[in-house]
C-alpha cells in the first residue's frame, strides 16, 4: 500500500515540555485512521505537524511523497484539509461565505464557488440554514458547516480533530457515516476520537482499511485495524481504563470502565 | 441584505453630493468660487480620506481578528502626532521639497511607529493579541514622549500641535488633493484586494492558513496599505477620530461581517460621512468652525451605541 500521509522520527518540544517523541507513522490512500489517546498525549499536534501548522524540532513530515514545509501553501491546501477541534470565529459570516471561503486555493469566479459551497452544504444537510450567521447555529449545525467546508475544499485529505465533539448521539453516528463514505470514495481520513466505537460506523459505510493507533506521551503505543484481536487490551493499557468486548463482528462494541452485561 | 446595499451605496452618493452645500448659502460669483475653490477639493479630500479611514478600519480589525482595533490602535495616529510635535519644535523650515513640512513630518512618524507595530505583528507566529499590546504599548510610549516635547515646547507650538490633532479639512485646496490621490487609490484598491483571503481567515486564522492562504502575506499587505493610506490621510487632516472604528461597526449591523462586503462599503460610507461630517463641522458653531474629528466623535458615537443596543433585542 501507498503511504500518503508520512511521520518519521518526529521529535518536538516546546517550552520544555516533550509534545512529540520520535513519532513514526504511515497512512495509506484510502485509509481511515483513528488517533486514540489521553487528554494530552500529542494526537493534536500530530496533525498540526503534518498541516505544517508547526514545524518539528527534528525528523520529516511528508504528504504524497514531499516534505510538508516545502510545499506552498496552495499545494498543502489541495492535499489536506483540516477540521480543528474548535474554530475560532472572528465575524459573523454565514455558512455560504465559510464554506465559499474554503475555496481560496482554487482560482475562480465567485460565482463558482458559491455554488460548489451551496452543493456542499446540501451534501451535509445545511441547505436550509446555508444564510443564517454562525453565531445563530447549533453546535450540530456548526459542525456540518465545518463538514461542508471540507468537502468544498477538495482535499486528497482529511485532518480531522474530534468531528463529532459536541454532538448528540445521532449526529455523532451520521458524522462517522459520512466519513466512511469519504473514505470509501477515495479519500485518506486521519481522525482523532476519544470514541472507539463510533467507528464502526464508519466501516459500516465503506471503510474497510480502518487503523486504530494509540498514542501516549508524545508517543505511539500500539498500531492495530479495528478488527484487530488484541484491541481491547490495549486500550485499556492506553486509557488505563477497562476496555471490554460485547458482542463480536461488525456489530461489536466497546464496554468502557465496567463489565459486559451477560 | 441586497436591498440594505443599495441603500447604503443611495445613502452615501447622496451624502457625498449634498456635503458641499452644507454652511452658509452661496450667491453669485463669489459664491460659485467659495463652491469651486474651496468646498469642492473639500469635500472630494473627504471622499478619499474617509474611504481610507473605512477600509483601513475594517481591514485592521479583519487582520488582527479584535473588532477594537484601528488604525490608531496600531500606532498611526500617534506616530503622526509625534512627527508633527517634533517638526513643530526642533525644525525651523516650513516646507520640505515644496510640501508644507507638517503633512511630511505626520507621514513619517506615522510610517515609522506603524512599521514597528507592522514589524512585530507580522513577525513569525506572533499571536494577534500580542499586536495590539504591541501597538497600544508604542502608541503609550510616543504619546508620553510627545506629552514631554509639548510640556518643554513653547506656547504656540503646543497650541499649533493641539489644533493639528483635532483634525480638519479646512485649507484643503486642489493640490492636497492631487497629493493624496495616489495614496488613497493604492491604499483602497490594495486592501480590496485582500478581501478573498480575509473571508478565509475570518473564519479562523489557522484554518485559513490550510485552506491555502498566506497569513503573514496579507497581514504584512493588509495593515501595511492600511499604514499607508491613514499616515498620508493623517499628515494631510490631521487623525479624525472614530470613522476607522465606527464605520466598520455600523457597515456591519447594516450589511453583514464578511470581509467581502464589509471592505467596499467601509470604503464607501467612511467616503460618505466624513464630508457630510465636515459640512456639520462648518455650520455646527455661528462664526466659526469646528474640526470636524469633533463631529465625527459627536455622531458615531451615539449612533454605534444605538446599534449595539438594537442588537439586544
Amino acid at each position: 500500500m501507498k503511504s500518503f500521509l508520512s511521520l518519521s522520527e518526529v521529535q518536538l518540544r516546546r517550552a520544555g515540555r516533550t509534545l512529540l517523541d520520535g513519532i513514526d507513522l504511515d497512512v495509506g490512500k484510502g485509509t481511515l485512521l483513528a488517533l486514540l489517546g489521553p487528554n494530552g498525549a500529542g494526537k493534536t499536534t500530530i496533525l498540526r505537524v503534518l498541516l505544517a501548522l508547526i514545524a518539528p524540532d527534528s525528523g520529516s513530515a511528508r504528504v504524497d511523497g514531499r516534505d510538508v514545509g516545502s510545499l506552498s501553501m496552495r499545494e498543502r491546501a489541495a492535499l489536506m484539509a483540516w477540521l480543528p477541534q474548535n474554530s475560532p470565529r472572528v465575524e459573523a459570516l454565514s455558512p455560504l461565505e465559510i464554506v465559499a471561503a474554503a475555496r481560496y486555493r482554487f482560482d475562480e469566479p465567485r460565482g463558482k464557488a458559491l455554488e460548489v459551497a451551496t452543493t456542499s452544504l446540501e451534501t451535509v444537510g445545511a441547505g436550509g440554514y446555508a444564510s443564517r450567521t454562525v453565531d445563530k447555529l447549533s453546535g450540530g449545525e456548526s459542525q456540518r458547516v465545518a463538514m461542508a467546508a471540507l468537502l468544498a475544499q477538495e482535499a486528497r485529505a482529511w485532518l480531522v480533530d474530534e468531528p463529532a465533539n459536541h454532538l448528540d448521539p445521532a449526529q455523532q453516528v451520521r458524522t462517522y457515516r459520512f466519513l466512511g463514505e469519504r473514505v470509501s470514495a477515495g479519500t485518506t481520513i486521519i481522525c482523532v476520537t476519544h470514541d472507539v466505537n463510533l467507528l464502526r460506523h464508519a466501516r459500516n459505510s465503506g471503510a474497510d482499511q480502518i487503523r486504530v493507533v494509540g498514542v501516549s506521551e508524545g508517543r505511539i503505543d500500539f498500531d492495530s485495524p479495528l478488527d484487530g484481536s488484541d484491541l481491547g487490551g490495549e486500550l485499556s493499557n492506553l486509557f488505563g481504563i477497562d476496555h471490554t468486548p460485547h458482542g463480536d463482528g461488525a456489530s461489536g462494541i466497546w464496554i468502557v470502565g465496567g463489565e459486559a452485561p451477560s | 441584505m441586497n436591498r440594505r446595499v443599495y441603500l447604503l451605496c443611495g445613502f452615501s452618493l447622496a451624502a457625498v453630493i449634498v456635503s458641499p452645500w452644507i454652511g452658509p448659502a452661496l450667491d453669485g460669483e463669489a459664491g460659485a468660487l467659495i463652491l469651486r475653490e474651496l468646498r469642492l477639493p473639500r469635500a472630494l479630500v473627504g471622499v478619499l480620506v474617509g474611504a481610507i479611514l473605512g477600509a483601513a478600519g475594517a481591514v485592521t480589525q479583519s487582520v488582527l481578528a479584535n473588532p477594537l482595533a484601528t488604525p490608531s490602535t496600531i500606532g498611526t495616529s500617534a506616530g503622526a502626532t509625534l512627527g508633527v510635535l517634533v517638526a513643530l519644535v526642533f525644525l525651523d523650515e516650513s516646507q520640505v521639497a515644496g510640501i508644507p513640512l507638517l503633512p511630511v513630518a505626520a507621514f513619517i512618524g506615522a510610517l515609522a511607529v506603524t512599521f514597528l507595530v507592522v514589524a512585530v505583528a507580522v513577525r513569525g507566529q506572533a499571536r494577534t493579541e500580542d499586536v495590539l499590546i504591541a501597538g497600544i504599548a508604542i502608541t503609550l510610549a510616543t504619546g508620553a514622549l510627545a506629552a514631554g516635547i509639548r510640556f518643554s515646547a513653547d506656547q504656540l507650538a503646543t497650541f499649533q500641535a493641539m489644533r493639528w490633532s483635532l483634525g480638519s479639512l479646512a485649507q484643503i485646496g486642489y493640490d492636497r488633493l492631487l497629493l493624496l490621490l495616489p495614496f488613497a487609490v493604492v491604499s483602497v484598491v490594495g486592501m480590496l484586494g485582500l478581501t478573498r483571503a480575509l473571508d478565509a481567515m475570518a473564519a479562523g486564522e489557522e484554518r485559513a492558513r490550510t485552506q491555502g492562504v498566506d497569513v503573514v502575506r496579507t497581514r504584512t499587505l493588509g495593515l501595511g496599505l492600511s499604514s499607508l493610506g491613514v499616515g498620508a490621510a493623517v499628515a494631510l487632516c490631521g487623525p479624525i477620530a472614530f470613522v476607522g472604528l465606527i464605520v466598520p461597526h455600523i457597515v456591519r449591523r447594516l450589511v453583514g461581517s464578511g470581509p467581502r462586503i464589509l471592505l467596499p462599503m467601509s470604503a464607501l460610507l467612511g467616503a460618505a460621512l466624513l464630508p457630510l461630517c465636515d459640512g456639520l463641522a462648518r455650520v455646527a458653531l455661528p462664526g466659526r468652525e469646528m474640526p470636524v474629528g469633533v463631529v465625527t466623535a459627536a455622531i458615531g458615537a451615539p449612533l454605534l451605541l444605538l446599534l449595539v443596543a438594537r442588537r439586544r433585542r
